[in-house]
């Protein structure tokens, strides 16, 4: 028995005193010392830190087989099995973490907002902060490169592209209607109001093959996944009230967010130059209801809006005024799920559905529109290797269109169903690399097609990357054609895409070059498109440009701001055109300077937005040549004030166009000459040359510090 | 039967002795933190989070050291990496122990370190998180000094922000400092820190 304490004590002082010397260096990629990592064995406490040379050693007490952990900052955990006894002088090499700023990333074309990218161009607060248009989430992206100042429209309209040509996404489903209908050259607004969205990406072209029938450019928006908190907002404005409401449960969560906006008191007290019989009047809310599930997230979003108006406006081809009234309502919701499964694998599934309908009388023709649409996606996500990401999936789209016209009737049924697959492949730590291919089947124009994307990013410095994007994108006409004519085809748009980027400490700079070749686009005959019209799809245009934006938070204390400017040259032979030409939505020149002043002593932000265009090209029919006339430049400085009375209280003040400066869109002419033999014509020009905006907003929540200021 | 002893007593030293390398360990940590040494210090205790995953603590320290080494540095991305770093060691012990203060009191802490870090975009982001949280650690705990301390320094740079008085937050800050007399931690390693900066937010009080 003695024996064999003695053995087993001999054993354990064996096994405590067996001591081992690990050594060795550690590297990064380009094989510099990395200082600092820390170096141990796992499950023991035997380890080491490494030197400035990058050098370690640690005396160790375990034997055998064991793994080796490094691990340091902003490089990738590493874990190494190794044999104690054989491990002497080794090198070893880290890589570093690709959620670092070191990582490559395909920046063609795409400007982000919030979300998680270190790019991000705007930021949350900033889609409601820019002087402008407050309160719209789609005014603040007017301020970035790319996009044209179309006072008239208050759509986006990108790089030559025409407004529908860009799609709206809201978590990954298309939104059919983004924008509420208004009467002729009276601007619009989003459907969507800030308080339930976060991280929204804009893409001018170059997109992912996961987004379809978007012939220029895509908007992706996605709602909140967690609301921070239990809150109610009260908004009272100089145009309605709003109201939202905020509750959490353990693993849900439901937003509601209402509006209500009239313009009655408003025209009352300033009128514009319309003459409303009843101003815009409408009532809305929105909805986002997420569910956690065991490995991810359920989420429902829907919207309504209902509103009216009623008004008489001047039109050089009637003697009296021209009367629109109309009642439309806009029903949008989706359905989205997603999460893991498996080994390693993502999956999104989605659904939406969505009804408008539009009716009222237009000069003495009573008009009746109504739009069912619906997208249901599915996309599955798996990393192969380190190396090689993949994903692939399906769409389909469902349209069903239909209007009465004093009993004429027109519509269509669409249906489009497309499958497209992406791979990223990783080539290098700086170099990246997206292929992939969307197919589409449009069963209405009994079309197939197959559509390319490439993008390619190539990290030169830290700081700095070079991106590029290719792909063909394809969409399918408009409503306003297909409504009279099926007998089309898809109309096709190239993108080439060359981008520079560098980012550094608040400071972010973007230069983009571009080149686009049109085909397919729609072409008629007539004055405007009618159901006797000869439509085919004979359309060509290029547009081609260069794109700079310049955003600093760094250099100036408690001010941000940031510069876009865009030049673009384009030209399109489409639509009812007699030859190739530029398009009046498009000036040549565009900038924008965005500045917030945070000033501490009056708890206030200060921002003012300029924005300048160059003459927008019009067509003259008392000149021979097709879009010659330009406008003057458009020139407007905008301003807001938020001031914080207490930290849940807000006052809000907005002027748009300060100086009234007259801007001139464009100009409508005559259909027929007078009896002097000219063409008359009419200035088109903003309904008012200054907007006034106040607002008192309130947030109520138990812990007595978020406010709106994020959402004004 | 003896050999049923041995092995008991050879079972119950392994033990103590295991047990004395976690104090060891620790100790050498806390030694190595209080050199100044904060990136041994905080591998010291990374390692001795991967030997012992019974324990919230080494993780919890993971996480303060470079928490409050973030406080200190100036480089924006390095602040990035510490917190990052911070969080994910706090992320696995949150997980297991949702409702532990000293770790809602040091979730709070990271997120007033990101506030510090860009207060424009983080400051609206995070404040009322950061309020949540001290809510939430202030009903489990209420007689937790760090947690009566925490809040009141955050609320003092918030009602400094907006000009209000900050008697009713100092008030607290004593509170907590009497507290902090009480306070006996679970375990000789255990959360005890505070007292100091209390007592130097004290003073600005008055």
């Amino acid at each position: 028995m003695k024996t064999f304490l003695s053995i087993a004590l001999f054993f354990c002082s064996i096994i405590s005193f067996s001591q081992t010397t690990i050594s060795g260096k550690i590297v990064d990629e380009k094989n510099k010392p990395v200082p600092n990592a820390n170096i141990y064995i796992d499950g023991t406490y035997d380890g080491a830190t490494s030197d400035d040379k990058g050098d370690f050693s640690f005396i160790t007490t375990a034997v055998g087989n064991q793994n080796l952990v490094i691990s340091a900052l902003s490089f990738e955990t590493k874990s190494l099995p190794i044999v104690v006894e054989n491990f002497k002088n080794q090198t070893l090499q880290l890589k570093p973490s690709s959620t670092q700023l070191n990582e490559v990333l395909i920046t063609a074309g795409t400007m982000e907002s919030g979300g998680k990218s270190r790019v991000s161009v705007l930021k949350p607060l900033d889609i409601l902060t820019t002087a402008g248009n407050p309160g719209d989430i789609v005014s603040a992206f007017k301020t970035l490169p790319g996009t044209q100042v179309v006072g008239e429209s208050g759509k986006l309209f990108v790089r030559g592209g025409e407004a529908n040509e860009t799609q709206t996404f809201v978590d990954g489903i298309r939104v059919a209607q983004p924008y509420l209908q208004t009467a002729n050259n009276v601007p619009t607004r989003s459907t969507f109001s800030a308080m339930l969205f976060k991280g929204t990406t804009f893409s001018t072209g170059g997109y992912s093959a996961e987004y379809g029938e978007a012939l220029s450019s895509v908007l992706l928006m996605n709602t909140i996944d967690e609301p921070d908190l239990e809150k109610t907002d009260v908004g009272v404005m100089s145009v309605g009230a709003s109201l939202g409401n905020t509750q959490k449960w353990k693993n849900n969560s439901l937003s509601v967010n209402t509006s209500y906006i009239n313009l009655q008191p408003y025209q009352t007290l300033l009128p514009d130059n319309i003459e409303w019989i009843k101003p815009y009047e409408s009532f809305g809310g929105e909805t986002v209801f997420r569910q956690k599930l065991d490995r991810g997230l359920l989420k429902f979003y829907a919207s309504y809006t209902a509103a009216n108006f009623d008004l008489k406006q001047d039109d050089v081809n009637y003697p009296d005024k021209l009367r629109t009234q109309n009642k439309n309502n806009n029903l949008y919701s989706n359905l989205s799920y997603k999460g893991g499964f498996g080994d390693n694998w993502n999956i999104f599934a989605g659904i939406s559905f969505a009804k408008s309908r539009n009716s009222g009388i237009f000069d003495v023709y009573n008009y009746d529109a109504s739009e069912n649409a619906s997208h249901l996606k599915l996309k599955l996500i798996k990393p192969i290797s380190d190396k090689i990401k993949t994903s692939f999936g399906v769409d389909y789209f469902y349209t069903n269109f239909s209007e009465l016209v004093t009993n004429f009737k027109s519509g269509y049924n669409s249906n489009i169903l497309a499958a497209y697959s992406e791979t990223d492949f990783f080539i290098a730590s700086n170099l990246v690399a997206k292929v992939g291919f969307r197919f589409s089947k449009n069963y209405l124009l009994n079309e197939n097609s197959i559509a390319p994307r490439l993008a390619l990013a190539y990290k030169v410095a830290k700081n700095q990357q070079f991106s590029m994007a290719y792909g063909t994108f394809e969409q399918a006409p408009k409503n306003d054609y297909l409504k009279y004519s099926t007998n089309l085809k898809a109309e096709k748009a190239q993108h080439y895409i060359l981008n520079y980027e560098f980012n550094k400490d608040k400071q972010v700079f973007k230069a983009e070059i571009y080149y686009k070749s049109y085909d397919n686009l729609v072409k008629y005959d007539t004055k405007s498109p009618v159901y006797s019209s000869n439509f085919s799809n004979n359309g060509t245009g290029y547009a081609k440009g260069l794109e700079l934006y310049w955003r600093d938070n760094k250099n100036i204390k408690n001010l941000e701001y940031w510069i876009s400017y865009s030049y673009i040259d384009t030209e399109r032979n489409y639509a009812n055109f007699p030859n190739q030409a530029t398009p009046s939505f498009v000036a040549d020149h565009t900038a924008s300077l965005v500045t917030k002043y945070w000033i501490q002593d009056w708890r206030s932000q200060i921002g003012a937005t300029y924005t300048f265009s160059s003459g927008r090209p019009y067509n003259n029919p008392n000149e021979t040549v097709f879009m010659d006339g330009k406008t003057k430049t458009y020139n407007n400085l905008s301003v807001n004030w938020a001031y914080l009375i207490s930290p849940q209280k807000i006052l809000f003040f907005s002027v748009t166009n300060v100086a009234g400066i007259k801007n001139v869109y464009g100009y409508n002419y005559a259909n027929t000459p007078n009896s002097a033999g000219i063409y008359e014509s009419q200035a088109i020009v903003p309904t008012a040359d200054r907007f006034f905006f106040v607002g008192f907003f309130w947030t109520i929540s138990k812990d007595k510090k978020t406010n709106q200021l994020e959402n004004l | 039967m003896t050999k049923i002893i041995i092995a008991i007593v050879f079972f119950i030293t392994s033990l103590v002795s295991a047990q004395g390398q976690f104090e060891q360990g620790m100790g050498k940590a806390f030694q190595l933190w209080g050199e100044g040494k904060n990136t041994e210090a905080s591998a010291l205790f990374e390692r001795i989070a991967a030997a012992e995953k019974t324990s919230w603590l080494p993780n919890y320290y993971v996480a303060l050291v470079n928490t409050t080494t973030a406080f200190g540095t100036k480089d924006k991305e390095q602040i990035n990496l510490l917190l990052t770093k911070a969080q994910n060691a706090l992320d696995v012990e949150l997980i297991k122990a949702p409702n532990n203060p000293e770790l809602l009191v040091m979730q709070a802490m990271i997120h007033t370190a990101w506030i510090a870090y860009d207060p424009m975009t983080n400051g609206q982001k995070l404040s009322g998180t950061v309020m949540g949280l001290y809510a939430k650690a202030e009903a489990i705990a209420p007689e937790n000094p760090r947690v009566v301390f925490g809040k009141a320094e955050f609320e003092i740079g918030g009602a400094k922000f907006w000009g209000k008085d900050t008697k009713p937050m100092c008030v607290q800050i004593e509170k907590a400092i009497g507290l902090f007399a009480t306070f006996k931690p679970e375990t000789a390693f255990s959360p005890k820190w505070g007292l100091e900066r209390a007592e130097a937010a004290l003073k600005n009080c008055k």
